[in-house]
């Protein structure tokens, strides 16, 4: 049996293994059903009156502009509708079922880069306690978990040096949410290395333009469709941070409403050129670790900067926090306190709180985790400093020479994978 | 006279195996008459019956105790003696007892004697002592609870400056309760697993960074913990200094959110905010894992690098 699980890419398991996956399993499922009786605003204003459109209207109501979240997700609903059961135990038992499904893929992907099964199961367990993970879909019947686990898929791939099927699930992440975008400026990063093809980007328009196909059939106008990330973002503007703590929690987030949201836009994007054009000067080998200290880089300043973030999205740097710890053992901290500012902000909502502040002030936890920033971009600095993780002019033309073409890199990347 | 004085008060004296001078006995006595009138001077907040009699003897015997456990570990007699002479003054366990008539001592000399018997060698006694004191501690909390008499509570706090003060503990009380136990039981259970797997000895040094993380980590996730709660990591945590006195801040601040917890409940306010002492709590709670880590990974390095 053990062997066996080796062979399919899974650690082999032995008695306490089993003991320890089955009991984190049961308590995983045990504080999800505990919290499913939670009927949240978010459930009560936007999920349950879409649903019961779908059942009044059936497949129709995609024509109509009702529902401002992307088609995909809402034909998940309308399966939802069709189901003999209760529209919110169906709704949250999905994404609970998915939430075990990102702690196996989470698992896997810990497997993978640290060769140990000690960690790896320990991950899936661990992945299941985080409170981020079960207060978004038990809790709040929120469906972050969806693009989450295309996003894990997404880094399982890419670590097994297969940047086509990675980019499939990057691209199945932007489906359902905006946010997956908050980590793109990385795979810039890897393209410029080779890691990536121009063409693997493609998987990005079309599986969103293959995704809108229905709701176009049903009769929704196509330039609609194509827009509603922009009518997203169009809603939600009453403060510059809807609860994230980001710059905005540390200079006033209630002034210059409009002016900084735009402003806000700009200058992010701006950063991004900025940084992206210093990482694009040198070619460097493209590690594991690299690549998961980029991504978390970028999705903890991409949210820090933008306007209008919400509450919950940090949800992206909490899950590549963990895998970075998880490489790097000794980083246990950043983990610690991005999920401690994530379930703070999360819970800012939950309880009502309103416009009053959290027990201890959004600009405290803005300024944790603009620490928790610098602190990721100095390890991204070192890592780029060092002539080791470099790759000179001569080492291109070699392996451009030998016929190696665009992947000298994964030799590096074979290699710390092994 | 002088020097006869000088010689008389540093000079040795032996009883058995026991040795001792002039000035041990000097600070012995005093430092426990101290002990008895700081007692004394605080005994009336509450009402004075054997419990708490029996409950101040029981803190003198719990002081002792610590005083052999700091023995044990370090062999150095001074230590072992200050340890006694710090526990019989230190402010949370006066106020527990004397002051506040709680007695948290009735359980908590049975983890302190549980740990003593473990470290000792005599674990089956040891795990039955920490049981048996871990069964008051349960009964006890049910007691304080009991003249509340509330449906269910409004708060996940009762008092200790534990994570429900960063998050807000007024909402989702009747959840939370029972999912922040099942986190704990998970965060405890993943620390097992690791612990079985990589099979890790635990050492005497390992032992008491065990037992001082456990006393910081469950209060700070259970539910409804007193102010009291951190009555056993105050102790621990002076343990901890004695064996490695570069951790000397360590009992002072939890000391010091102890304290203030302690304050919070009796005088209905503190100068600091509580969530402020749930911060620093994680600070020495962070230090102590990461000493223990490092304790560990010592361990497996010394390891052929396949232990895996």
């Amino acid at each position: 049996m053990g062997k066996l699980m080796k062979k399919s890419g899974w650690p082999g398991f032995d008695k306490t293994d089993v003991l320890y996956l089955a009991a984190m399993t049961v308590i995983g499922m045990a504080i999800r059903l505990i919290l499913r009786v939670v009927t949240t605003d978010d459930w009560g204003m936007y999920w349950d009156p879409w649903i019961s459109d779908l059942k009044e209207m059936g497949f129709s109501y995609l024509a109509t502009d009702r529902y401002d979240y992307t088609p995909t997700f809402v034909y998940i609903l309308w399966v939802i509708s069709k189901l003999p059961i209760n529209p919110m135990t169906a709704y949250k038992g999905l994404h609970i079922v998915l939430d075990f499904v990102a702690a196996i893929v989470m698992g896997k992907i810990v497997w993978r880069v640290t060769g140990s099964s000690v960690k790896s199961i320990t991950a899936y367990g661990l992945m299941l306690l985080v409170p981020t993970i079960w207060a978004n879909s038990a809790l709040w019947a929120q469906c972050d978990i969806i693009f989450m686990t295309f996003l894990l898929l997404c880094f399982y791939y890419f670590f097994q040096d297969r940047p086509n099927l990675a980019m499939f699930f990057y691209g199945m992440a932007f489906v359902f949410k905006l946010q997956s975008l908050f980590i793109f400026p990385f795979l810039v990063i890897l393209w410029v290395n080779k890691k990536v093809q121009l063409k693997h980007f493609l998987w990005i328009p079309a599986l969103y333009f293959l995704s809108i196909i229905p709701a176009w059939i049903a009769g929704r106008p196509l330039m609609d469709l194509i827009n509603i990330y922009m009518a997203q973002g169009a809603q939600d503007v009453w403060s510059l941070s809807i609860k994230w703590a980001n710059i905005y929690q540390i200079i006033g987030n209630q002034y210059f409403l409009l002016e900084y949201a735009e402003a806000g836009t700009w200058l992010i994007l701006g950063i991004l050129m900025i940084l992206m054009f210093a990482m694009a000067q040198k070619r460097y080998k493209i590690t594991n670790e690299f690549i998961v200290q980029m991504a978390l880089f970028y999705a903890i300043l991409t949210p820090y900067i933008l306007p209008h973030m919400h509450e919950r999205y940090g949800c992206v740097a909490d899950i590549l926090a963990i895998i970075y710890a998880m490489m790097n053992v000794k980083k246990f901290y950043i983990p610690l306190a991005q999920l401690l500012v994530s379930f703070n902000c999360y819970m800012a909502y939950l309880s009502h709180r309103g416009a009053s502040e959290p027990p201890i002030y959004y600009g405290v936890w803005a300024f944790l985790e603009l620490g928790l920033l610098i602190l990721v971009g100095l390890d991204i600095w070192n890592y780029m400093r060092n002539p080791e993780n470099q790759i000179t002019e001569k080492q291109i033309k070699d392996a451009a020479a030998s016929g190696e073409g665009s992947t000298e890199h994964s030799a590096a990347v074979r290699k710390e994978g092994a | 006279m002088d020097d006869f004085l000088r010689d008389f008060i540093s000079k040795k004296w032996r009883i058995g195996s026991f040795t001792f001078t002039f000035l041990d006995v000097l600070l012995a006595v005093c430092i426990s008459g101290t002990g008895v009138f700081l007692r004394l001077s605080v005994i009336d907040y509450t009402e004075t019956g054997a419990e708490k009699i029996a409950g101040i003897v029981l803190e003198y015997l719990l002081a002792i105790l610590c005083g052999a456990i700091v023995y044990h570990y370090t062999g150095r007699r001074n230590r072992a003696f200050c340890t006694y002479a710090i526990l019989v003054i230190y402010p949370t366990i006066v106020a527990n007892g004397a002051l506040w008539n709680v007695n948290c001592v009735y359980y908590v000399i049975l983890f302190f004697a549980g740990f003593y018997l473990c470290v000792r060698g005599f674990r089956v006694l040891g795990v039955l002592s920490t049981l048996a004191g871990t069964a008051i501690a349960l009964y006890r909390m049910w007691q304080w609870y009991q003249p509340l008499s509330v449906d269910y509570p409004a708060s996940l706090s009762r008092g200790w400056p534990n994570f429900y003060e960063i998050i807000g503990a007024e909402a989702f009380v009747n959840l939370f309760d029972k999912v922040f136990v099942l986190f704990l039981i998970g965060l405890l259970l993943t620390g097992a697993y690791g612990f079985a797997k990589k099979k890790i000895r635990i050492t005497q040094d390992m032992a008491l960074q065990l037992f001082l993380f456990l006393a910081l980590l469950i209060p700070y996730f259970a539910p409804y913990m007193p102010a009291w709660a951190g009555y056993t990591a105050d102790i621990a945590a002076l343990l901890y200094c004695m064996r490695r006195k570069e951790r000397f801040y360590l009992p002072i601040l939890q000391l010091i959110v102890s304290y203030s917890a302690y304050a919070y409940i009796i005088n209905g306010e503190t100068k600091l905010p509580m969530v402020t002492f749930s911060v620093i709590l994680i600070g020495v709670m962070v230090n102590v894992g990461v000493d223990l880590y490092r304790e560990v990974s010592a361990q497996l390095s010394e390891r052929k690098p396949d232990h895996e």
